[in-house]
């Protein structure tokens, strides 16, 4: 409509929404001859993905009677208390319940004279464990000899040390900026090789107990040999998804908007 | 849609639940023994026979009730969506 062009808000900047505060889309929707470019296999299909849930979203702010505020979160008081106590009774009346009705086993005292035949840490500190067993890691050095410089447990320990520093140093080298993993497919796939590292080093670390299942020799190639494939995989099929995916478009769709 | 999915949902954890507690009441010889699923247990009296019944109609009500809410009700939605 020509009115639409003439109104300016505050600022004196050109108010094209209509005064409904709906974001038309601009100059990085794509035309119609792009979106016929990406026609085959999983870059169109991650294509109409994600195009189909942009206009999903698109359709319900058009028909919405939300009217956008300056406010971008709800008060503490009540509205966020409400929902929290809400929750957390759930929890609490869950664990009233399951402790009420499958009490938990308790076993006999444990006898210190003895040595259990299976000696394992808790599962989630698995990993750390199976870092204690890269013996054959260890390398044996012609400067000392065929000697070791560490021992095999020293060396175990400082396995430690590398893996909680990679993990640690990781936040400083991405910043995150990425909403999914599409977006940056390296380091989406340095993670998914680190979730599988973490759980073939956690097979590792009962290698004793699953000899009969898989040879230890080949478990442990098999460790650091599946995070790489692992990665690897998963680095060329969000690389192929990403032709599919506007990058440009999403990004700016999905950020928040500031306040005024 | 959402409102099938939370129905199958509800289903799947609420009956889940009642028949994890009776599986643990019933069905479970100890806990270094199977769990949940051992054998059921000879000479239940009343409570224990139905209790037994209840826990098999759990079953099959979250079997049936998830099919239901998550393919057959969102299929017939289609294929009606489909035909007009």
């Amino acid at each position: 409509m020509a009115d639409d062009q003439s109104q300016t808000d505050e600022s004196g900047e050109a108010q094209t929404d209509g005064g409904t505060g709906i974001v038309p889309p601009d100059d990085e929707t794509p035309t119609w001859s792009e979106r016929k470019e990406r026609r085959q296999g999983l870059s169109r299909l991650t294509y109409e993905y994600f195009e189909r849930s942009r206009r999903e979203d698109q359709d319900l702010r058009q028909e919405s009677s939300y009217v956008e505020r300056d406010v971008l979160a709800f008060p503490t008081w009540p509205h966020e208390m409400i929902r929290n106590l809400s929750l957390t009774s759930f929890f609490v009346g869950m664990i009233v319940f399951l402790s009420a009705t499958l009490p938990p086993h308790l076993g006999p005292p444990a006898d210190p004279s003895s040595t259990p035949a299976i000696i394992l840490p808790d599962w989630y500190l698995y990993w750390s464990f199976g870092l204690l067993k890269l013996g054959p890691l260890n390398p044996e050095l012609a400067i000392l000899g065929g000697e070791k410089l560490f021992a095999d447990r020293t060396y175990g320990v400082l396995a430690n040390v590398v893996v909680v520093g990679f993990i640690a140093i990781v936040p400083f080298l991405n910043k995150g900026s990425a909403r999914r993993p599409v977006e940056q497919p390296f380091w989406a796939s340095v993670g998914v090789s680190g979730v599988v590292f973490a759980f073939t080093i956690s097979v590792l670390s009962v290698k004793n107990i699953i000899s009969d299942l898989i040879d230890p020799h080949l478990l442990f190639d098999l460790t650091f040999l599946l995070p790489i494939v692992a990665g690897a995989v998963s680095y060329a099929v969000l690389k192929s998804m990403q032709e599919g995916y506007m990058y440009d478009l999403n990004r700016r769709y999905y950020r928040l908007r500031p306040p005024k | 849609m959402a409102d099938e999915f939370i129905k199958g949902l509800g289903i799947l954890t609420g009956g889940g639940l009642l028949w994890m507690v009776l599986s643990g009441w019933y069905t479970t010889p100890g806990f270094e023994d199977t769990q949940l699923v051992g054998e059921i247990p000879e000479g239940l009296g009343a409570y224990g026979e139905a209790a037994i019944a209840l826990r098999a109609g759990l079953f099959w009500f979250i079997i049936l009730g998830v099919l239901t809410f998550w393919v057959l009700i969102p299929a017939f939605k289609q294929l009606r969506e489909a035909s007009t």
